[in-house]
């Protein structure tokens, strides 16, 4: 295992090393499939975790699995460890400098999970690495491929480092089209212009609102070295979060990308639900938090 | 008063008054003060102080400011603050907790000066209240028309404002469910527990199932008039139940409106849709209300006037800088915050008359309030203008 201090200041790609966090469920084969799709595509090592005492039934099932799947022996590793699991799959990251973690996620949890949090969604919300969440792992991979990536180009010094990171995930998966989205809050200015402005006026305020925010993530874009890669610059209005994930489940994009969250975030932020929360609440695709590690 | 008070905000608006202070002056120039002064039938004739006309004006303000409250709740949006974090939980506390502390105090000591003739701790809690409240719409239009509305400090100033708008109404729906009940530990107890489990439940059971239904109501009633009447229908429901447990029915409409305006479902036209309506019909009615009430002039006392005026801006002033301060900001940033968060406006107006109607308050209190608020929302600008680098 290697020193926590080199976790600081790791730049969040190339992925090395690639955790996935295993339960021996229905979903486990498909899980697997989607590991060695990612570790291949990354030419990485893949760790396996799983938060429970070292069963020699499920060791074996699970080396049966690995050999079916043709995860390459040499490249993978599985860790048992017992402990509260979210806090053990972090810690398990943290010390074997984990790239990217990926987790298999349902798409909505029931009122109860949504509040208290199940594992998938505490760890996506506290990693210190990239966490990709899986909200319907398939054993057909590559049928199932990504093609059309989302990302929330929101306005945060962080987002250059997601778009990079995207723009490395895109072309390492041979994916066509990165679209960069903009979301602008309306009711934060609706509420000032409506009292007091004409409509030619307050069409103007709105079009100088987005045109700024346009400029602003077009700066970040132009400077990007994409090669084959096409990147769209779109602008949708409505929450921040929620506006992102409801473009991305119509728009039928396979895989949303965001930053990891700034701060903490607490039971409060699933009451009054703002940015990740929205999008954690009904996850519209398969989401990957990038940690930028800045 | 409809008319009139449209033509007095177009000219306020040319020269970037705050639409509330046209309607008022509206107000005063129809009430007792100048057209009941020289013209006294003619003011009797329009506005009589008693009959159907009366009690039908009477009911139209009450539902007004139910209304006017539920688009208030509709404009916080609790996550902002949230997501400001750590700087807007100094400076919201602080910009709350001083100005609160100092009111308190000031009304408390000084009970005769200050007209506190009844219950003198209820009385302090609300003039402790009526210091730390801000006015969220006049904040929003200052910032934007600075450029500073999507900056850090007018982030920080929205988000404080919002914090405190929604402590003010909920220790002021306590003070109300409180009066005439005494105030011992028992019956606090018992209206903070109202309080909050209303305000629990509507923010998590209340706001699931108001997701769930707005897209249904969007999609299947008529537009816009299904949401219309839908969400003013859940507006009055909450502030019927919270009339009937013993809190203010405002409360009620309050929760309603941060509950519904929280949701994302909500159609983005359809909330400008109703806070166009309540804002052009029902807010100038209830603001030219309330020159109609009383005269100015005779309830004018300066030196009242001057005090509540110079408490005011010195609590909230330091009160929120100092809280910007701690939170990292610079002096002159601080300051801008404090000033920003300074304006009053229309909540306090609206907090004023229902403490007014409530017999908390007398005339020469209100008065005071008024004035204090229209001079804090015209000088809050200049002075934020001061302190901070306009940007273009």
């Amino acid at each position: 295992m290697m020193e926590v201090s080199k976790l600081k200041k790791r730049p969040a790609y190339p992925f090395e090393t690639i955790a996935v966090a295993i339960a021996f469920s229905p979903r486990l084969e498909a899980l697997l499939h989607e590991a060695k799709y990612y570790t291949e595509s990354f030419k990485a090592n893949l760790v396996l975790l799983h938060v429970g005492e070292k069963d020699p039934k499920k060791e074996e099932a699970l080396d049966v699995l690995i050999t079916n799947i043709g995860l390459p022996k040499s490249k993978t590793r599985t860790i048992w460890m017992d402990g509260e699991p979210t806090e053990t799959i972090l810690n398990l990251c943290k010390l074997n400098i984990v790239d990217l973690l990926i987790l298999g996620a349902l798409e909505k949890e029931n009122l109860y999970k949504f509040y208290m949090g199940s594992i998938a969604r505490k760890v996506s919300r506290r990693a210190k690495c990239t966490v990709l969440l899986i909200t319907n792992p398939s054993v057909s991979v590559k049928q199932n491929k990504i093609k059309k990536i989302v990302l929330n180009g929101v306005d945060n010094p962080k987002t250059v480092h997601t778009i990079n990171t995207s723009v490395y995930f895109a072309k390492a998966l041979k994916i066509k089209e990165l679209t960069v989205v903009q979301e602008i809050d309306m009711p934060a200015i609706a509420l000032t212009i409506a009292e007091n402005s004409t409509a030619p006026e307050a069409s103007k305020i709105k079009k100088e609102m987005k045109d700024e925010e346009f400029a602003k993530i077009n700066s970040i874009v132009e400077k990007i070295e994409s090669n084959d890669l096409v990147i769209n610059v779109k602008n949708v209005t409505g929450k921040p979060g929620y506006a992102i994930s409801n473009y991305a489940k119509t728009k039928h994009y396979e895989l949303l990308v965001i930053n990891s969250p700034d701060t903490h975030l607490s039971i409060f932020d699933r009451i009054f639900t703002h940015d990740i929360e929205h999008i954690l609440a009904d996850l519209p695709c398969n989401l990957l938090i990038v940690h930028s590690r800045v | 008063m409809l008319v009139l008070s449209r033509l007095a905000a177009e000219l306020g608006r040319k020269v970037k008054l705050p639409v509330v202070m046209g309607e008022i002056i509206i107000g005063i120039v129809l009430g007792p003060t100048i057209l009941g002064h020289y013209f006294p039938t003619i003011q009797n004739s329009l506005f009589p102080v008693f009959g159907n006309v009366s009690i039908a004006l009477d009911a139209i303000t009450r539902l007004s400011v139910v209304m006017l409250l539920f688009v208030a709740g509709l404009e916080v949006q609790m996550q902002l603050v949230i997501k400001q974090g750590k700087a807007a939980v100094f400076t919201s506390l602080l910009g709350m907790i001083i100005p609160f502390a100092i009111g308190f105090a000031a009304a408390w000591y000084y009970p005769e000066f200050f007209k506190n003739e009844q219950d003198k701790f209820l009385y302090s809690l609300f003039f402790g209240t009526a210091m730390s409240i801000s006015a969220l719409p006049v904040i929003a239009r200052i910032l934007m028309d600075m450029n500073l509305f999507r900056t850090k400090i007018g982030m920080i100033i929205i988000a404080s404002a919002m914090f405190d708008d929604l402590m003010g109404w909920l220790i002021f729906s306590l003070i109300m469910g409180l009066m005439g009940k005494g105030n011992d530990a028992h019956s606090v107890l018992l209206m903070m527990s109202y309080i909050l489990g209303f305000g629990l439940f509507m923010l998590t059971i209340g706001k699931k199932i108001i997701d769930m239904s707005l897209p249904w109501i969007q999609k299947k009633f008529a537009w816009p008039g299904g949401v219309l009447s839908l969400s003013l229908g859940l507006c009055f429901i909450c502030a019927a139940f919270t009339e009937s447990i013993g809190l203010h029915a405002v409360l009620g409409a309050f929760i309603a409106g941060i509950a519904i305006g929280d949701s994302v479902k909500l159609n983005e036209k359809a909330r400008e849709i109703i806070h166009q309506f309540v804002t052009n019909v029902f807010a100038p009615l209830f603001f030219v209300s309330i020159g109609l009430k009383l005269n100015f002039v005779t309830h004018f006392e300066f030196a009242l006037v001057a005090a509540v005026l110079i408490i005011a801006i010195l609590g909230k002033v330091f009160g929120a800088s100092f809280g910007a301060k701690l939170a990292g900001f610079s002096t002159r940033d601080s300051l801008a915050i404090g000033f920003g968060l300074n304006a009053r406006g229309a909540m306090e107006i609206i907090l004023g008359t229902l403490a007014l109607n409530a017999g908390l308050i007398n005339e020469k209190m209100f008065v005071a309030l008024v004035v204090m608020a229209i001079v804090t929302s015209l000088f809050s600008a200049p002075f934020i203008r001061f302190f901070v680098k306009q940007t273009d």
